[in-house]
């Protein structure tokens, strides 16, 4: 612990939002206790000292495990009543001390979550907005004013009325920013709230937090993508293995060494030299497509005059011509060359169809004009499945069996001996050997990566496209995603990145594809 | 979403769903059914539902005409089985509308304020609102786990499903189990931090009140039934 901790500590006169002494937590062995994206094997809290002041904004930091996200559980008070486990040490949140229950934390902490998906309870945003204060049993005159209130503070207004299934992800954050402040919580935990966010709706994000920070909230916000909330930051926290290994203040922090940052598993403070790495490699590719030689021997996926699209029943009977319908999306996709032994970073804000995008390169959904050809000839939706494969976001849907070993072997004969022998060489390639007989979804979020792209080379996959993989990842394994892309490319595979990622794009791909805003989409 | 001048109240629908299934359980006549089903159809047109409307207003047609057209003595067996079947659907009906109008145009918060107001205690209300909230996740779930299945080549097709049922299943609901644990989770958190478990009153930002309307509607819709039993219709 450095010295301004201790000048903390000593400061007693001054009040404290969280106090946080020698506390040190292992996550019980029941099922639901146990966090599923941390090691539970080892202690995830160790003899955490902390003091946070209101107002001040602190940043936790560290890779992933390393106790960030159970420091923020300890505060917002799910640590130890939700998740359960052994607690020594004393910690209060105002004066609330740890182990009361969950509800008594509500007024006092607003939490916001990692997942944009599963952090919302209603339906539609208003009641999502009023859920809090419902819950707290105030008048419905009151929560309208609240609401009135958090709308004109976060400039939110689109917002309301809507059905959260319909907002993308960077609204859907933003939401639950708004939804957690509706009971004016002196405090706010944001853990990871960026996982999955464009750069648009990461500035965005960061007003409304500047807004909280101006109005005296003390806020906690455990992050490994530190370039967008450095200018927040009051105090960095860094992690490790469960114990504080740094408490820096915010200009002692900054000036640290960009090895130093990435050594602590850190992603960068500094987003500007991959920003301008990215848009090089953009420029570059942009014109490689305009010269685009069809001769090249190379085999590779071409699109001519491509139009994607989906409607809310994409084949759908239209009497009244093909015209668009709210919530449909329809654009069209400049002509593109992807080739074989080249990484293809496909950016683009939320919303701009890259998902739709890859969706029609991997034969999912139907291009609804123009041509996908490969090697130069057309090819149609259902014989691009078989050429293709996603490894999506949520990798938990694309593991089927019970042994990761089997997962590869799956539809394919198990006693010829030609393919016992690719499956172990794959296993071996991909350093699942020692996890071969393990339980796929007993594995971590990179292992799942692995053997999901590994039983994709089992059947011979020529297109691999990955959407988002480093969505949530720190330095280390965000390496370690570059290292597989590099794999596949020196087998000779055509990838292709989806990603919102600068550092993964600037230092892994070959080329940078951008989307830009979609012209002709009529989408809602 | 605001409120329609001709909007229902939650519980007028909770009403007309029961009355669906009482329906059923009275085995009412055919021409009592048939004025309860247009009956119920008609609060779906000010709720903008026409075209629901019309498809179940139009299944619900076709499933009368062809129990009434099959005549008795007739020598084709297999026209009794249609018969048998279209009679069966058709007495479903109604309980497929009134469920359909119900549960698509109100909203959760709407539902969870009726079954407050009702003194429904909260231990069915907060598993009544989880189960309403599961539904679209998986839903999308679902989808993307096909899409999966599609990729590796496992069960691939529309008649996949059928001609493969268990293996389907099984790779279909492993991965939707395995998720609905993580969704529940999360779920879960993020209910718990905002209050919803906390004792004491929920207000509600909901406003549902019966109208007259509401009162009109469940006593329209009650009469061909109450005649039916007493035999009058």
């Amino acid at each position: 612990m450095t010295d301004d901790t201790n000048d903390i500590m000593n400061d007693a006169v001054e009040t404290t939002a969280i106090e946080t002494s020698r506390v040190t937590f292992r996550y019980g062995s029941g099922g639901d206790g146990a966090a599923r994206d941390e090691p539970t094997r080892h202690t995830a809290l160790h003899d955490v000292s902390l003091r946070i002041r209101p107002g001040e904004c602190v940043v936790l930091c560290g890779r992933s495990g390393c106790g960030k996200t159970s420091y923020t559980r300890l505060v917002n008070g799910l640590i130890p009543t939700f998740f359960t486990g052994e607690l020594t040490g004393t910690h209060h949140t105002a004066d609330l001390a740890s182990g009361s229950p969950v509800d008594a934390f509500t007024p006092i902490v607003g939490s916001v979550f990692q997942n944009p998906k599963t952090q919302y309870f209603n339906a539609d945003t208003t009641s999502e907005l009023a859920f809090p204060c419902e819950n707290m049993g105030m008048p419905a005159d009151e929560i309208r004013r609240r609401m009135a209130e958090t709308v004109r503070r976060f400039g939110i207004e689109p917002l309301l009325n809507r059905s959260v299934f319909r907002l993308s992800g960077g609204q859907k954050q933003r939401l639950a920013v708004a939804a957690a402040t509706m009971l004016r919580p002196p405090i706010m935990v944001l853990d990871e709230p960026t996982g999955n966010l464009d750069a648009r709706s990461i500035d965005e994000l960061h007003d409304m937090i500047a807004r909280l920070k101006e109005s005296g909230t003390t806020v906690l916000i455990a992050e490994h993508r530190l370039a967008w909330c450095r200018d927040l930051a009051d105090r960095f926290v860094v992690f490790e293995h469960g114990r504080v290994i740094g408490n820096y203040p915010a200009r002692d922090f900054l000036v640290l060494s960009p090895e130093t940052i990435m050594s602590m598993g850190l992603r960068a403070l500094d987003i500007r030299p991959y920003r301008a790495v990215v848009e090089a490699k953009r420029q570059t590719s942009d014109s490689l497509h305009r010269r685009d030689d069809e001769t090249a021997s190379a085999p590779a996926l071409r699109t001519r005059m491509l139009r994607i699209g989906y409607g809310r029943r994409p084949h759908g009977f239209r009497p009244f011509g093909t015209r668009p319908k709210p919530g449909d999306f329809l654009r069209d996709v400049p002509d593109l060359t992807l080739r074989a032994g080249r990484i293809t970073a496909l950016m683009g804000g939320n919303g701009t169809g890259k998902s739709t995008l890859v969706r029609t390169l991997c034969g999912l959904l139907r291009p609804i004009g123009g041509s996908i050809l490969w090697n130069g000839r057309p090819v149609k939706a259902h014989a691009l499945t078989r050429k293709a494969f996603l490894v999506m976001q949520d990798v938990n849907y694309q593991l089927f069996t019970d042994s990761v070993r089997e997962e590869l072997m799956l539809g394919l004969d198990e006693n010829d001996p030609a393919v016992g022998k690719r499956c172990e060489r794959l296993l071996r390639d991909l350093d699942l050997e020692t996890l071969a007989d393990r339980h796929p979804m007993s594995l971590s979020g990179g292992e799942k990566q692995r053997t999901a792209i590994a039983s994709a080379l089992m059947c011979g996959k020529e297109l691999i496209v990955l959407d988002e993989p480093t969505s949530g990842l720190d330095r280390f394994h965000m390496r370690q995603v570059g290292l597989l892309l590099q794999r596949l490319k020196r087998a000779g595979r055509i990838v292709v990145v989806v990603t919102h990622d600068e550092e993964l794009a600037a230092d892994w791909c070959d080329d940078v594809i951008d989307l830009d805003p979609v012209e002709t989409s009529s989408s809602i | 979403m605001a409120s329609h001048p001709l909007a229902l109240d939650p519980r007028t629908k909770l009403f007309m769903l029961l009355l669906a299934n009482l329906l059923l359980f009275f085995h009412v006549h055919t021409h009592t059914e048939i004025m309860l089903v247009a009956l119920t159809l008609l609060p779906m047109l000010p709720a903008g539902r026409w075209r629901m409307a019309l498809r179940l207003g139009v299944t619900y047609a076709v499933l009368v005409a062809v129990s009434y057209l099959v005549p008795a003595d007739s020598p084709n067996p297999w026209l009794h089985l249609l018969a048998l079947l279209a009679v069966g659907l058709r007495m479903m009906m109604p309980c497929f509308i009134t469920g359909a109008y119900a549960f698509s145009t109100t909203r959760t918060s709407e539902f969870v304020c009726a079954m407050r107001r009702m003194h429904v205690p909260e231990t069915i209300v907060i598993p009544c609102m989880v189960v309403i909230r599961f539904f679209p996740t998986i839903v999308q779930d679902y989808r993307q786990i096909r899409a999966a299945m599609a990729l590796r080549g496992v069960a691939e097709g529309r008649f996949a499903l059928v001609r493969h049922p268990m293996q389907s299943l099984e790779y279909v609901l492993v991965p939707l189990m395995m998720n609905a644990a993580n969704v529940a989770q999360d779920l879960s958190v993020a209910a718990l931090t905002k209050g919803l478990g906390r004792p004491g009153t929920h207000t509600s930002l909901t406003m549902i009140r019966m109208r007259p309307l509401d009162w009109l509607t469940m006593i329209v819709c009650a009469t061909p039934l109450v005649l039916d039993i007493i035999g009058v219709l």
